[in-house]
């Protein structure tokens, strides 16, 4: 039997990484929803107005400040309004004096729009704020009472709701 | 007649021997080769696998979340890619656009991601730049994890917002 050697002089392995360009592309979708909300926050009640002499005082003004925020999430064009109504006069036992002797100073701390006084009422809501469209806004009440020599004496008290209204 | 055909037959074998010994002297003196070439041709190659179509953020208090989560939680991503070793491996994202709700729209800067995983980096989205999401120097498959978060705000105006983001696997 003939046999016949082959030799493998030579293998040649080419492992060569040929560069060209290449990409991939993949989509994802975001979505995010936002609701009509509504947050009322009033911070430095109760308001005391201190006794005074009507001939030297005829305006009391109250020592502390309430603070009011409104927030809202609303449609763009959507109007938001934020007003006070007492629920009685200020009221001692049998005595009262009239809830509309109580007024108000207002002022801005941030954004705009809170009104710049107002007469309590206990038969009306009073507006205190109005915007346009969501935001955080933030502002203040000074609280004064007309004095009067006509007052009994006693310890008034009457209780303000305040209606933030966001559509 | 039989002298002459011990004759031939020794002849004969004395012929076949010499053909042997020659076969014998042609093998080792001449060994026969041959060569072949295997080729392998490594190609650039990128695949990117993105294991979530969707992803929705709900309506929340901004003062108590002030960062809004998705609510399917992180986007798994794989990226594989094969390149020369020394061009870089890059995944890139951009938005289509802002976040839109009819003609209200949510600036697309609001959202933010950190990654997870070897190679991916946080960032801020666009929709004027395609942003970084994932760098490498070497072929491989790299898998990660990002994880979307919205900045809440007391400003953005009631609505349902959504936009497309684009990924883009590529090495050069």
């Amino acid at each position: 039997m003939k046999k016949v050697l082959l030799t493998l002089a030579m293998v040649t392995l080419m492992a060569g990484a040929v560069a060209f360009a290449a990409s991939d592309t993949k989509n994802l979708t975001i979505n995010a929803t936002v609701s009509s909300t509504a947050k009322l926050t009033l911070t430095g009640g109760p308001v005391n107005f201190p006794d005074a002499d009507p001939d030297v005082t005829s305006t009391i003004t109250s020592a502390n400040v309430v603070t009011i925020d409104a927030k809202a999430k609303t449609g763009s064009a959507s109007a938001i309004t934020l007003t006070c109504k007492a629920n009685t006069d200020l009221t001692s036992g049998g005595n009262t004096i009239g809830i509309d002797q109580i007024s108000w100073d207002g002022a801005d701390t941030i954004g705009t729009g809170f009104a710049a006084s107002g007469t309590m009422s206990n038969a009306a809501d009073i507006a205190v704020g109005g915007w346009t469209g969501s935001g955080a806004r933030q502002g203040t009440q000074t609280y004064k009472l007309v004095n009067s020599w006509t007052y009994a004496t006693g310890s008034y008290s009457a209780v303000v709701v305040y209606t933030l209204t966001v559509p | 007649m039989c002298r002459e055909l011990r004759q031939l037959k020794i002849g004969g074998w004395l012929l076949m021997a010499m053909v042997l010994v020659a076969a014998a002297d042609t093998r080792a003196q001449n060994p026969l080769t041959a060569s072949t070439t295997a080729h392998f041709a490594v190609t650039a190659q990128t695949k990117l696998a993105v294991s979530a179509a969707i992803l929705t953020f709900p309506n929340s208090d901004p003062d108590t979340v002030p960062m809004i989560q998705a609510s399917e939680g992180g986007v798994p991503i794989t990226a594989s890619a094969r390149n020369s070793g020394t061009n870089q491996v890059i995944l890139s994202v951009v938005a289509s656009d802002d976040l839109l709700s009819g003609v209200n729209r949510i600036n697309i800067s609001q959202l933010r991601w950190t990654g997870s995983g070897p190679g991916f980096v946080d960032g801020t989205m666009s929709k004027t730049t395609a942003q970084t999401a994932g760098l490498w120097t070497t072929s491989g498959s790299y898998s990660g994890t990002m994880t979307f978060a919205l900045v809440n705000s007391w400003t953005y105006a009631v609505g349902t917002y959504g936009t497309t983001l684009t990924y883009t696997l590529s090495t050069p």
